[in-house]
């Protein structure tokens, strides 16, 4: 019996439960309705009903086709005011076979009716009466049919007009007809122009997001990145060698970047330049390796390093000369019949022309910071006891003050990027806490199923709250957040140097907590940089694919003005965050035993993603960018409305003059390749997959 | 010589694979590594070539620390040792030639194997390779239009162009039917034999085990519980290894 009951009174209290459910669920509903305006009084309104009427009617007769007409005139005139002596108001001659009209009565006041006849039209044509006053400026009266005898008759009413006087108006009927074919109008004309545009300028926002989106696709890639860990020592070394190797980079190889360019404007010298510094590279690299050094030692790693250094050098003098060339190309097809292919590879070298320098600089960050690392290793494996906090506090200093350093940058750029060093600040804050904790419990980060981690967790929340409170205050934050300006311009002199007050201190936090987090981890711990990539990535990714195409358009369309360039890039930047996340989802996706057997052959970690990682997601991929492609050209008839070019912009001014029958034919191009094009893009998604 | 000290694994859920192992492997022998699923053979023969990490515990290969190498030495180290799995681990979609190249990316320049090139010498080692496995003439097939037992020859075929000193074998006849499984240990047994190539095999079946093993390691929830000559293992021992009511299934 009880057994019976308990379930029983469980099941009322859910019913309950559910009925509330129910009941907060309509009144959210409701207040929906409310909010959203839903009336039904609106939609029966007899003058907005009249209005959509007439638009849709005029969507759905789109001037898609065009035929010419011929045309024919005859006319009568009438008088305003009779004549007293009741005299018949002299009428035009009528010639033989020629169409003619007769009204009456032929004069009268204005409101009366006057009938129309008309005789010997051609068949069936259209009949326009116009009424012609004596200042000559006509106006449309009412359109009939002319019957299969040439035969028509209609009323019209005299129309109110101002003067008058002794002078006969004029009754004019145009008899008009099609001849010919029918062929496609102006408007389909130029709407096909433009919906080539929006084609192309989906296709090129695809393909100039796709390279990118490819190599961001590894770094979002959970089961790849979380692999990859280093030392804290040497992952600190590397990011405090970063910004040397950059201005090194920039210094020493920018240079050769440039002159590179310059020897390619000379055709000749941009190819034979190139071709003697990798002939001459193969043979040092020949030579060096002839030095028979075993691997793992000294003089071993200096020869790899050297060559190296002399590859990306080599490396970026091609690249250069290779832009140069393009430069010479572009220039020399300037007015030949290729000239959009000299435009397109003149563009190209430009581009390599100005990223040369940055390419440069980020070539030098990363070899020197990984030369770097390589070689100090060998050093950092001595520290032992003591030593090893000491040197990770050192090291933690310097790299959290570059850290906070490099935010307080971004921070000087809009107010409310100042969010961005406090939100380090707190992960640095809650990263630390945890540290602390473990220490002084003894707890091990893989404690996660029990008491240690809630306590922790509470803990490093607490801390989060006070350090972004501290921070907030120290970095005077509510003069970015609350007032929106910039950081003041105030600066603190340390020594020879001046610092603004505000990087001053920010790097002076970055030092504290990097500090307290590099003696506590010490230099030998496991760092998960790459889980700290992969979440950097994913963030700004998500934070990217959240902002609508359109938005961007508008800050586009201001940088390089109204036009589908606009459109390329805002469908570009949104295209790279949305591959980005679909191509980084198939990475993670992939069948791992590959890639375990590629890295135990000893392959590095580049190797494996292309013999293990690469060989797995082409085709996927490849539907992935056919998909994506797909939704760009949807996106980009309407990118226009923003001025992002396409049809979108076509669209937009003809619904804005009310010409809803060339609105019409936009509509009906845009569903038509949108469809054909779903279509498509199913059949071969659906082949590749 | 492969020195095995106190390895220990946990992995993050808690999960305790391995229980302070410690044993040693001379040179050329062929050891068999027996166990029910989950008494850790996997996460010991991954152990030995670091795609898993220790928790604790050394492992020295030829007097070198593997547990302590950092990326590079670690890739050094794994390139003299050769691995195949029991789910072959090809890439379905490249040709067997690709896959059996791709033994060899540890001793090739790492830009130029990234274009897929790779020298006449190598080319001809994995054709080479793939004579010595019998199957040279499939070189240009896709890996997936091959049978099981061809694709664990890839498989072998892909570790011989590390030229290994040790091979690590992860249940390699697992998806494998009887007859198939024989062929596939007899590769193994000849590179134990001809090569002098020290073999770390994980197998399911003790009469597998006991045909080919030189010495049989038993696991049993991550403890070592028997280690010693494949004869000694009778009813009894047979129990505490695969448990009571474990009856034996001979495979032919």
């Amino acid at each position: 019996m009880n057994n019976n009951q308990f379930p029983t009174s469980r099941g009322a209290l859910r019913k309950l439960l559910l009925v509330l459910v129910v009941v907060a669920g309509v009144l959210l509903y409701a207040y929906g309705w409310r909010v959203t305006d839903i009336s039904l009084d609106e939609t029966q309104d007899q003058t907005r009903q009249t209005s959509v009427t007439r638009a849709l009617r005029e969507l759905l007769s789109p001037n898609v086709f065009d035929q010419d007409r011929d045309s024919e005139f005859a006319d009568a005139y009438f008088a305003i005011g009779c004549p007293d002596d009741g005299e018949p108001i002299p009428q035009p001659e009528r010639a033989e076979g020629e169409p003619y009209i007769e009204i009456s009565p032929d004069c009268g006041e204005r409101d009366d009716a006057i009938t129309v006849t008309g005789h010997h039209f051609h068949t069936n044509a259209d009949a326009f009466v116009r009424w012609i006053p004596p200042n000559g400026q006509s106006r449309p009266m009412v359109r009939t049919d002319v019957d299969s005898g040439g035969y028509f008759q209609t009323t019209i009413s005299v129309p109110s007009l101002r003067g008058g006087g002794d002078e006969f108006h004029t009754i004019e009927v145009e008899g008009s007809w099609p001849v010919g074919l029918p062929h496609l109008s102006k408007t389909t004309e130029t709407v096909i122009e433009k919906m080539v545009e929006t084609i192309f300028l989906a296709l090129m926002a695809t393909t100039l997001a796709v390279p990118i989106a490819f190599v961001l696709s590894f770094f979002a890639a959970r089961n790849l990145m979380r692999q990859v860990r280093m030392p804290a020592g040497d992952v600190l070394i590397a990011f405090i060698l970063l910004p040397i190797g950059w201005a090194l980079g920039d210094l020493l190889v920018g240079p050769i970047g440039a002159l590179g360019v310059d020897w390619g404007k000379d055709l000749v010298l941009g190819i034979v330049g190139p071709a003697i510094a990798m002939v001459a590279y193969g043979g040092i690299a020949r030579v060096a390796s002839t030095a028979g050094l075993q691997e793992g030692t000294v003089g071993h790693r200096a020869r790899k390093i050297g060559l190296n250094v002399l590859l990306v050098a080599v490396i970026i003098f091609t690249l250069g000369a290779v832009g140069g060339i393009g430069i010479w190309i572009g220039d020399k097809l300037e007015d030949t019949l290729l000239s959009d292919l000299g435009n397109f590879v003149n563009t190209l070298g430009t581009l390599v022309d100005l990223s040369i320098s940055v390419a440069a600089a980020l070539a030098g960050a990363l070899l020197v910071s990984s030369v770097g690392t390589s070689l100090v290793r060998g050093g950092l494996r001595y520290f032992e006891g003591p030593a090893n906090h000491i040197v990770g506090a050192v090291l933690g200093v310097a790299s959290g003050t570059l850290l906070m350093a490099m935010m307080a940058v971004i921070a000087n750029q809009a107010a409310w990027f100042g969010l961005l060093p406090l939100l380090v600040v707190v992960i640095l804050a809650m990263q630390d806490l945890g540290l602390i904790y473990n220490r002084f419990t003894g707890a091990g980060h893989r404690d996660e199923a029990n008491t240690h981690a809630t306590l922790r967790l509470t803990l490093q929340v607490a801390v989060a709250v006070v350090a972004f409170y501290f921070a907030y205050r120290f970095l005077d934050s509510g003069r970015l957040i609350v007032d929106g300006r910039l950081p003041s311009a105030l600066k603190t002199e340390i020594g020879p140097f001046s610092v603004k007050t505000y990087t001053f201190r920010a790097m002076l936090m970055g030092a504290v907590l990097g500090g307290i987090g590099g003696w506590l981890l010490g230099i030998h711990r496991n760092f998960p940089l790459g889980m700290t990539v992969y979440n950097t990535t994913r963030t700004i990714l998500n934070a990217l694919r959240s902002i609508e195409p359109l938005i961007m358009g508008i800050v586009f369309v201001i940088w390089v003005g109204i036009g589908p360039f606009a459109g390329v890039l805002a469908l570009m930047l949104h295209s790279i965050a949305a591959l980005g996340k679909l191509y980084s989802e198939q990475v993670e996706n992939i069948d791992p035993g590959p890639i375990e057997a590629v890295q135990a052959t000893g392959a590095t970690r580049l190797q494996m993603i292309a013999y293990g990682v690469v060989p797995q997601i082409v085709p996927p991929y490849i539907a992935f960018t056919m998909y994506r492609w797909d939704i760009n050209v949807r996106m980009s008839t309407i990118i226009g409305f923003v001025g992002g070019g396409g049809i979108g912009f076509l669209l937009q001014q003809q619904i804005n003059l009310l010409r809803y029958r060339e609105a019409g034919v936009a509509v009906l191009a845009i569903a038509i390749v949108v469809s054909v094009l779903d279509f498509a893009s199913a059949s071969i998604r659906e082949r590749m997959i | 010589m492969l020195k095995i000290e106190h390895l220990t694994k946990v992995y993050e859920n808690g999960v305790v694979a391995l229980r302070d192992i410690s044993f040693e492997v001379p040179d050329g022998q062929f050891v068999v590594v027996i166990g029910l699923s989950g008494s850790g053979k996997s996460t010991l023969l991954r152990c030995i070539n670091r795609l898993i990490d220790p928790t604790d515990g050394r492992i020295i290969w030829n007097g070198i620390d593997i547990t302590a190498a950092n990326d590079e030495e670690l890739r050094l180290i794994r390139r003299r040792i050769g691995m195949i799995f029991q789910q072959f681990n090809l890439v379905k979609r490249s040709k067997v030639i690709t896959n059996v190249l791709a033994g060899r990316l540890g001793y090739t320049n790492p830009m130029w194997s990234l274009v897929n090139r790779f020298s006449t010498h190598d080319r001809q080692m994995a054709l080479a390779k793939l004579e010595r496995v019998g199957i040279r003439e499939k070189a240009f097939t896709r890996a997936d239009e091959l049978s099981g037992g061809q694709q664990q020859r890839v498989g072998i075929a892909r570790a011989l162009m590390q030229d290994p000193e040790l091979m690590l074998a992860d249940e390699p006849v697992a998806s494998l039917d009887p007859a198939t499984s024989h062929s596939v240990m007899k590769y193994l047994e000849l590179l134990n034999k001809e090569d002098g190539i020290t073999i770390l095999c994980s197998l399911h079946f003790l009469s597998l085990a006991r045909a080919y093993a030189d010495r049989i390691i038993a696991l049993k929830d991550g403890l070592l519980e028997f280690d010693g000559d494949p004869a000694d293992i009778d009813e009894q021992r047979f129990k505490d290894i695969y448990g009571e009511d474990a009856v034996r299934v001979e495979i032919a």
